[in-house]
């Protein structure tokens, strides 16, 4: 065993798939921020999990806290000594409870006069024994989304503990947990290698469980049935239909890891890719395997342990997926019996929330938001697709796959839409309404698309924060933060200058007597909800938050114009020019603060740099103007840029604040006009300059960066 | 490959010989061997307990006249509990399977996460689907709260689909098809008949008006036994009331908002039986902790004692 090494095993009964990584996370994470604190930091840190086990290695530990002294003041040195410079028994008294001898004491001065202090020397805790009392607390404060009780009450954690492994340098750490003694002693797989074994350390442990088959790191793992299931997929003659979470989980609920691979029957092939996958991967935890684009009729999942010696395995999975798939083929089946379109009118049975009515209500309004999107973007050749696909967009909710697969609510419907020969605009929008469905995934294609996945969304969020739903710090159960987030991408990424306020108005118009809010305060507290998406967004692509800022306090109803001003100023920050302008523009709007409106004379003016300044500003506005007119925002910024030479020279040859009333009030005015330009790419004031940045920047070689 | 029968035997007695008490199916209609009040009622309060039977059980919106062969309207549940769980409860599991032929040498057994709740019983518990071969054959369950009490000690609930797993033991393609007496009398010939039947009674032929009138009674009956302390009559015809909700669900009869209603009905029928059989139990002492009446009381005093020091 190593110097330093402490190896932790926990072993429970099945942990959740799910609960796993972050669980272990959690552990590792405050083992080593709790250990850190003590001086014993650790140097490395490894994890490992199986369903079973919860495993980490630390290395590089302390042997144990560093010697230190602490100073502990005690009495006033009048009240510890008598007058022959005797201790006192409050001297005494001090001196035992600080475990220090009375002659030990020492006097000191402080603010307050002498006292005496007693110097308690700590030898500092051994590893061993800082460990004993940290290792039960944390796994006992793993913040485990659901846990529970068992026996006569023991717990709470996320399963039984069936058995603890704490070795440090090779020899236990003594705790207790939940009722289990910790140990040296553990087990392989509970029904390929039961029977107990030791371990001397890390090393021991690793290898120990690799005789039986058993690797702990969930990556590596993960590794061997990725390569294992592509080279399956080969041998099938195709490819693996790739899905990286699947295999996350497979990886989790095994810790000797085999590789079932199974077949089903291809007149099967029939049913739409979408429900054999789906089917696949919810009920059988498989994936497919496909090739040229098309499915074969296999699949591959896992199995715990490393073979099949009866083919029992293989044929019970074969079993379970022909029974689903024969349900699917059921469903697809009668499914199709009933169109789309007469599908609309059962969802009058469906609520969509009891405060908000049914989906029926839902489909129409739907229906309605997206004609007056087109409309308003001037989509008339799309109005009517987008008014059918609207009403067309919840109905497969009445579908039988739809009621077994609910992750197919959407997709299902397009293709139904498909089957029944709906045009592609039409089906495709139904398809794709949940797009985008992650940060990477695509916005819809097409503008129905766009239109009905926006104004489901906007019609959810209306709906809700007119009932006072809203979400509240973490707790979003409508996932209205996602629904803001897809309006926000599709109106980025399809370039659609649409104005979320007017459609939220009018779908709150629709809601009618539903709502609970009056639609303006709905509006109210829409605004920074989708402000703050905006942010996000924008942010995730690169932005700095002042750019952003700057760029938002000018408008965001057209939110693709909104990009392009932040992207224009995110490209002029780091010219000098620039940069003197938003710091004259700052120091505009301190000279201006508290002061009143004064009337602007121009005969008034004297000095030539303020006269300068008056023409360069008529210019510029009408420069600005020109260039915003045709959405020419890196010209509008150059312009502004530009001024920067005749705004400093101002301020150089000009005293503001004039002896003269007269003088100093005109050119306050000046200033005001200035202020007031209106430049419809970014409110400059918002920009934060670094001094230091702009003047090593302006005098450095780099000046043109 | 197994017969119905043998495993239903098989499965008695490994548990018998684990101490259960060999108990029958409830002789009401119940939607599953949770409800049969030996589980329900008997997990409640501190007494030890351990029982196991099959109890058939209804579920007659998955009735399939028949026709389906995996959906049934009424079938089998191998029920166990175990007041308080043991430590080794997993393992005996594993050797139930043993029990009824399962060589897991070469199968595959995986414990799913699978969270189990009960809303008509104010009831949730924390356990696993078990996966044989990536087959759903048993629900395990550590009850965590019943009635709306939380529990302690807790129990630990292991329900076989006795169909199911009869079928996947020999990979029959049709649960009519499985045998039932081993070489015998089939799944079919004794149950199809009552699939179809009972099928067309649920979707077609039961009378709305008489289940409704049939909840309304069954409620007010259960509410009067209250009054009276009669728990298990109440807590009688609180499953009465259940099987008419789920009747006139199945026929179609229960609206969105209704449902929410009937069902809260029956939650608070079952949740005052809890109570009631909580109470009840106490009045007679707890009779089934281990010891007399007066060596608890003695027994419960020292640990009071204890707990102050």
């Amino acid at each position: 065993m190593a110097k330093g090494e402490l190896l932790l095993e926990i072993r429970c009964e099945e942990i959740p798939a799910r609960m796993l990584s972050a669980g272990i996370r959690g552990l590792a994470t405050r083992l080593f921020e709790e250990l850190m604190g003590t001086s014993l930091g650790p140097r490395e840190v490894e994890t490992g999990i199986t369903p079973r086990r919860l495993v980490v290695f630390l290395k590089g530990i302390p042997e144990r806290e560093p010697e230190r002294d602490e100073e502990l003041q005690g009495p006033p040195a009048s009240a510890a000594y008598d007058a022959e410079g005797k201790p006192t028994r409050a001297a005494e008294g001090f001196a035992k409870r600080c475990g220090v001898e009375v002659e030990a004491l020492r006097r000191v001065e402080t603010e307050k006069g002498e006292y005496v202090v007693a110097v308690q020397h700590h030898e500092g805790r051994s590893a061993r024994e800082v460990l004993a009392e940290l290792i039960p607390r944390l796994i006992l404060e793993i913040p485990w989304p659901k846990t529970m009780r068992w026996g006569e009450g023991s717990g709470p954690f996320v399963r039984p503990v069936h058995g603890v492994v704490a070795l440090f340098e090779g020899e236990v750490v003594p705790f207790e947990l939940l009722g289990v003694a910790s140990g040296d002693t553990t087990v392989g797989h509970p029904r390929l290698s039961p029977e107990p074994f030791r371990v001397r350390g890390s090393a021991d442990y690793r290898r120990k469980l690799s005789r039986r088959g058993i690797e702990v790191r969930v990556d590596r793992r993960r590794e061997v049935l990725a390569e294992g299931m592509a080279k399956a997929a080969e041998e099938l003659g195709g490819s693996l239909v790739e899905d990286d979470e699947l295999l996350d989980r497979l990886a989790a609920i095994c810790e000797v890891p085999g590789i079932v691979e199974g077949r089903f029957e291809p007149e099967l092939l029939g049913l739409p890719r979408e429900v054999l996958t789906t089917s696949l991967r919810d009920h059988q935890s498989a994936l497919a395997v496909e090739s040229d684009g098309e499915l074969l009729p296999a699949f591959l999942t896992v199995m715990d342990r490393p073979d099949d010696p009866a083919g029992r395995v293989r044929a019970g999975n074969e079993w379970v997926v022909a029974a689903r798939l024969e349900d699917a083929r059921f469903f697809w089946q009668e499914d199709r019996k009933v169109a789309l379109a007469e599908r609309v009118d059962q969802l009058q049975n469906l609520t969509f929330h009891a405060a908000l009515g049914s989906y029926a209500e839902k489909a129409g309004r739907i229906r309605d938001l997206a004609d007056e999107i087109c409309e308003r973007l001037g989509w008339e050749v799309e109005r009517e697709a987008a008014r059918e696909a609207g009403l067309l967009l919840k109905a497969d909710l009445t579908t039988e796959m739809v009621k077994e697969f609910t992750s197919l609510q959407g997709v299902m419907g397009g293709v139904y839409a498909r089957e029944e020969g709906y045009p592609e605009a039409i089906w495709r929008a139904i398809y794709d309404q949940y797009r985008p469905t992650s940060v990477e995934d695509p916005v819809p294609n097409g503008r129905v698309g766009m239109a009905v996945a926006v104004a489901d969304r906007i019609d959810t969020m209306v709906g809700f924060f007119g009932r006072g739903m809203k979400p509240k710090g973490s707790k979003d159960p409508f996932g209205l933060r996602r629904a803001a987030q897809g309006v926000v991408r599709i109106l980025l990424e399809g370039g659609l200058d649409l104005d979320i306020d007017l459609v939220a108005a009018r779908a709150a118009r629709l809601y009618g007597e539903r709502l609970r809010a009056e639609a303006g305060e709905v509006l109210s507290d829409l605004r920074p909800f989708f402000d703050d998406r905006v942010r996000y967004i924008l942010g995730r692509r690169g932005f700095a938050f002042d750019e952003i800022e700057a760029g938002l306090a000018v408008g965001a109803a057209d939110l693709p114009d909104l990009a392009a001003r932040v992207e224009a100023l995110h490209d002029a920050r780091h010219e000098s020019a620039f940069l003197s302008v938003v710091l004259a523009a700052k120091r505009i709007l301190n000279i201006l603060k508290g002061s009143p409106e004064y009337e602007f004379h121009a005969e008034r003016l004297v000095e030539p740099a303020e006269k300068d300044l008056y023409d360069g500003a008529r210019r510029l506005k009408s420069e600005v103007e020109a260039a915003e007119g045709v959405k020419d925002y890196r010209s509008s910024l150059k312009h502004i840029g530009e001024f920067a030479e005749i705004l400093d020279r101002f301020f150089v040859e000009v005293l503001v604040m004039d002896e003269n009333r007269d003088l100093k009030e005109n050119r306050i005015a000046l200033l005001q006009l200035i202020h007031r330009t209106p430049s419809r790419t970014a409110r400059l004031t918002e920009m934060v300059v670094d001094r230091a940045e702009h003047r090593a920047r302006s005098e450095g070689p780099e000046t043109e960066g | 490959m197994s017969s119905f029968q043998e495993l239903t035997l098989k499965l008695s007695e490994f548990w018998a010989r684990e101490g259960c008490v060999l108990q029958q199916p409830y002789d009401l209609e119940v939607g599953a061997g949770t409800m049969h009040p030996d589980t329900f009622l008997r997990v409640l309060g501190p007494e030890p307990w351990r029982v196991a039977y099959a109890q058939p059980s209804r579920r007659p919106a998955d009735a399939r006249y028949g026709e389906n062969p995996f959906r049934l309207g009424k079938h089998y549940q191998f029920q166990v509990v175990l007041k308080p769980s043991p430590p080794d409860i997993q393992q005996l599991y594993v050797d139930s399977l043993a029990a009824i032929g399962v060589d897991l040498a070469v199968h595959d057994l995986r414990f799913e996460e699978d969270n189990w709740e009960a809303p008509t019983l104010g009831a949730w518990g924390v356990g696993w689907q078990v996966m044989l071969d990536g087959m759903e054959i048993t629900q395990f369950t550590y009850f965590q709260q019943a009635g709306g009490m939380t529990l302690d000690p807790i129990s630990a609930e292991i329900t076989y689909g006795l169909e199911r797993l009869t079928m996947f033991l020999g990979l029959s393609r049709s649960v009519y098809g499985i045998d039932w007496v081993p070489g015998g009398i089939d799944y079919g010939a004794v149950r199809h008949q009552d699939e179809v039947e009972l099928s067309r009674y649920y979707f077609e032929v039961a009378d709305i008006g008489y289940l409704r009138a049939q909840f309304d009674g069954a409620e007010a009956e259960a509410e009067r036994c209250l009054e009276v302390d009669l728990v298990l009559p109440a807590y009688e015809h609180a499953l009465k009331c259940s099987h008419a909700f789920n009747v006139l669900d199945a026929r179609g009869a229960v609206s969105v908002t209704e449902r929410v209603a009937l069902i809260k009905r029956v939650r608070d029928l079952a949740v005052a039986c809890a109570n009631g059989y909580v109470a009840s139990r106490e009045r007679l002492g707890f009779p089934l902790l281990p010891g007399t009446p007066e060596e608890r009381r003695a027994a419960a005093m020292v640990e009071a004692v204890d707990g102050e020091g």
